[in-house]
């Protein structure tokens, strides 16, 4: 490592969320505390419903916490800004638009000229392998596209921090490989801050720099493993997805992560 | 919480406003004349006026009961008619082969239209409006009726034919009905303003009895309160029936997501 | 897709147009047997499918009332647009901002929501006192039945916008105005054109009722004239045309509906 400090991004202190459903309120968020540090990859893995997208939405800056605070280079996060970009799940793409235009979105509200945009949606059409459907509707595209467009939306916006909601949760599990290749690939050559929600044990050990294992509602951080940091997995970002998920090292810290989620899944009864 | 408290708040203090409002362009500065619009405080005058003793012809009670009378005949026996049929033709192909092109024809005419030729066939009396009421309130049972069992989620079928279910009868009462039953309770209700709707038309066209007549007598008679009266009346009379109708389908159909608008 | 819910579904046109016509000739013919061949009604209570025919020919040069009949079928088109059209201008800006502003929803929905349930038709004889037997009273009913489908509609397409599709546009960056403009606007379409085409629906329900009880002009007044000449042919006539207006008028709304809607494929 060169020997320059890593620049804290995201620091949440002591954030606990509440939620309301049908006039009961309950905890989804309970005192979790954690800094992200500039670049890095950070995988927040959990049993459903644990409360990690709620997580998630106080850095997105969409939900308030009710007690404790997130901060983003030192400021309160009040708001969701474009400087906190979101994958979701569901997509959200903009079905009146085309791939061209949900892509460039964002860039009009930065104030970028035409030009300039056109040159900047191009290159990430390219880099999310979508050339040739600029002008498809959502409609016209599979499952895999979508979410393509989605990250490219996001990622051409140049947002310090990307936040994704089980970005590949809604593909089936062939496209969500090559996906995963595909958004390590992008990581790799276009280094982000980036906080990735999933609830699969191998996508989280292939994607995160560090692994944050939450507990079953109300969630907690019940344990962070630093996997770039320790060296967990060597050479993962050089590797395919299917060599990777080979190594020993891989097994045995999957078989490490599973068995604590299994246990809170089998603890809360929430399956 | 706070939001809802103001969203009362404002509620209330718009329904003053326009209350008052009024009471002040007609009553207090007396911009606008009593004929034109009543205060109102008319409309409430006229309303315990009206209640008790008769009002060509009949008391606002009895008036409304006719109107009811005859919206409910002929509202029930188009829905025991038309749901029915409804289901018939959407099931079996053949009958709605023949009867279906009638609909198509019958469905862009608006029932109020009949109502000329009803007079016709059936002279002034309580059947020509019995008829067009009836009319009104079959068409879109029928429709949603048949369109309903039409789209029956062949998936359901599927999953009935692969539990033992042989029989094309039960294939219908047990699979096809019930998951129509949203849609054809959605029919009955249009039927019902539908019906209602012409009712009202009917009594403003060719009675001698009813809130519609009554409103007509009160224009003739230049007493804008009394129709504003029966307008209101007639307003309350509808919506009091299609919230009936939506808790019938709340327990008829238990099962279906209600929309929280 | 079996073949039946493709006919239903299906809004191909020469299979609607193919079989709308058949069922149609089907339907006159049996008519016709009715009448002419069996004689079982008298020509007062049901006219032959000629008789009407012949009817709708004569009218086209000999004037019924004051107009001929494509001046009747004029005037009950002016009155229906000027109507319609004065709703969907009042309407559509009203649901939108109401769906919108939240403090704008609460003032406006009590006066809303008593004045809804009351029939268009209710407003008759109010309207025939405030604007007489001319146009302005035709349209006041016209523009009062379109009126709440299209507000309602608008209201409800605005208000309950995908939040998802808000929350994307506000982490890239957009603020409310501009939501409101590129995204709740554009999303909210196909409601609005829903609404628009039961308006359209409503409104000439409302010209058939205004026309048939204070009118000495349009197709209503027709049906009504038929009836009290005792002229069953005449009254037929207009409804076969009122039926003939809604049917297009529905095309056409259904083809802008795609139009405009172009990026939903069910």
């Amino acid at each position: 490592m060169n020997g320059k400090p890593a620049k804290e991004k995201i620091v949440a202190e002591h954030v606990s969320v509440e939620f309301e459903k049908d006039t009961k309120s309950f905890l989804a968020v309970d005192d979790v505390s954690l800094t992200i540090q500039e670049g890095e990859f950070v995988v927040i893995v959990g049993p459903s419903g644990c409360g990690k997208t709620t997580f998630m939405n106080t850095i997105a800056g969409l939900v308030r916490p009710v007690k404790g605070t997130v901060s983003m280079d030192g400021e309160e996060i009040t708001g969701p800004s474009a400087e906190r970009g979101v994958v979701f799940q569901q997509f959200a793409l903009f079905p009146w638009k085309t791939v061209y235009e949900n892509i460039e979105f964002g860039l009009k509200y930065r104030g970028i000229a035409r030009e300039q945009r056109q040159e900047i949606v191009r290159k990430y059409v390219q880099m999310v392998k979508l050339d040739g459907f600029e002008n498809s509707y959502p409609h016209e595209l599979s499952g895999g596209m979508k979410q393509r467009v989605a990250i490219a939306r996001v990622y051409a916006n140049r947002p310090q921090v990307l936040l994704m909601d089980e970005p590949f949760g809604a593909l089936d599990a062939q496209t969500r490989t090559i996906m995963q290749e595909d958004l390590s690939e992008m990581f790799v050559s276009e280094k982000r801050t980036v906080v990735f929600i999933t609830h699969s044990v191998e996508e989280a050990i292939y994607l995160g720099d560090r692994v944050m294992i939450m507990t079953a509602r109300p969630g907690k951080i019940k344990k962070t493993i630093s996997i770039s940091e320790e060296n967990l997995v060597p050479n993962r970002r050089q590797m395919g997805f299917d060599d990777v998920i080979a190594t020993k090292e891989f097994l045995s810290l999957k078989a490490e992560i599973w068995s604590l989620i299994k246990a809170e899944i089998l603890a809360k009864h929430i399956y | 919480m706070k939001q809802s408290s103001r969203r009362l708040f404002l509620s209330i203090l718009s329904i003053l406003v326009v209350i008052l409002g009024w009471y002040a362009l007609t009553s207090w500065a007396g911009i606008v004349p009593p004929a034109f619009l009543p205060p109102p405080q008319y409309i409430v005058t006229d309303f315990f006026r009206v209640v008790t003793s008769p009002y060509v012809g009949n008391t606002l009670v009895g008036h409304t009961l006719m109107s009811l009378q005859i919206v409910l005949g002929g509202f029930f026996s188009a829905v025991l008619i038309g749901i029915p049929l409804g289901i018939l033709m959407g099931w079996f192909k053949r009958i709605e082969a023949v009867v279906d092109p009638l609909f198509q024809l019958l469905r862009p005419i608006p029932p109020l239209a009949w109502i000329p030729i009803s007079l016709l066939w059936f002279g002034i009396g309580l059947k020509s409006k019995i008829f067009v009421i009836w009319l009104a309130a079959f068409v879109p049972c029928v429709i949603n009726s048949y369109t309903a069992i039409r789209l029956t989620d062949p998936l359901l079928v599927k999953a009935a034919l692969g539990l033992g279910v042989k029989k094309q009868r039960d294939l219908l009462w047990e699979v096809a009905i019930p998951s129509s039953l949203p849609v054809i309770l959605g029919g009955v209700r249009i039927g019902l303003g539908a019906a209602w709707m012409t009712l009202v038309a009917a009594e403003l066209l060719a009675s001698d009895a009813g809130l519609g007549y009554m409103m007509q007598m009160a224009r003739r008679a230049l007493e804008p309160s009394v129709i504003i009266l029966c307008m209101l009346i007639i307003g309350i009379l509808g919506a009091l029936m299609a919230r009936g109708l939506k808790v019938l389908e709340r327990r008829i159909c238990p099962w279906v997501k209600q929309e929280e608008h | 897709m079996s073949r039946r819910s493709e006919t239903f579904l299906n809004f191909i046109y020469q299979e609607e147009i193919f079989l709308s016509l058949s069922s149609i000739l089907g339907f006159v013919l049996f008519w016709h047997i009715l009448t002419d061949l069996l004689g079982i009604f008298p020509s007062l209570i049901l006219p032959s499918p000629e008789k009407v025919f012949f009817t709708l020919y004569e009218k086209i040069t000999v004037p019924v009332g004051e107009e001929r009949l494509f001046g009747h079928v004029g005037i009950s088109v002016v009155r229906i647009l000027v109507g319609v059209g004065l709703a969907l201008a009042l309407a559509v800006p009203l649901g939108i901002l109401m769906g919108w502003y939240e403090d704008l929803d609460s003032l406006a929905s009590p006066l809303i929501e008593v004045l809804r349930p009351i029939p268009p038709i209710a407003w008759i004889p109010l309207a025939i006192l405030w604007f007489g037997i001319g146009l302005g009273s035709k349209v006041f009913i016209i523009a009062i039945g379109a009126f709440f489908p299209a507000l309602i509609n608008t209201y409800i397409g605005v208000k309950f916008v995908d939040a998802l599709l808000i929350k994307a546009a506000k982490t890239l960056g957009a603020k409310d105005k501009d939501i409101l403009w590129e995204v709740v606007l554009p999303a909210s379409v196909p409601l609005i054109v829903a609404g628009i085409r039961i308006s359209i629906g409503v409104g000439m329900m409302c010209l058939v009722a205004a026309e048939l009880v204070a009118a000495s002009s349009g197709l209503g007044y027709l049906i009504m004239l038929g009836g009290d000449d005792l002229k069953p042919e005449l009254s037929l006539m207009g409804m076969i045309l009122i039926g003939i207006l809604g049917l297009i008028a529905d095309r056409v709304i259904l083809a802008v509906e795609r139009k405009v809607i172009y990026w939903k494929k069910e």
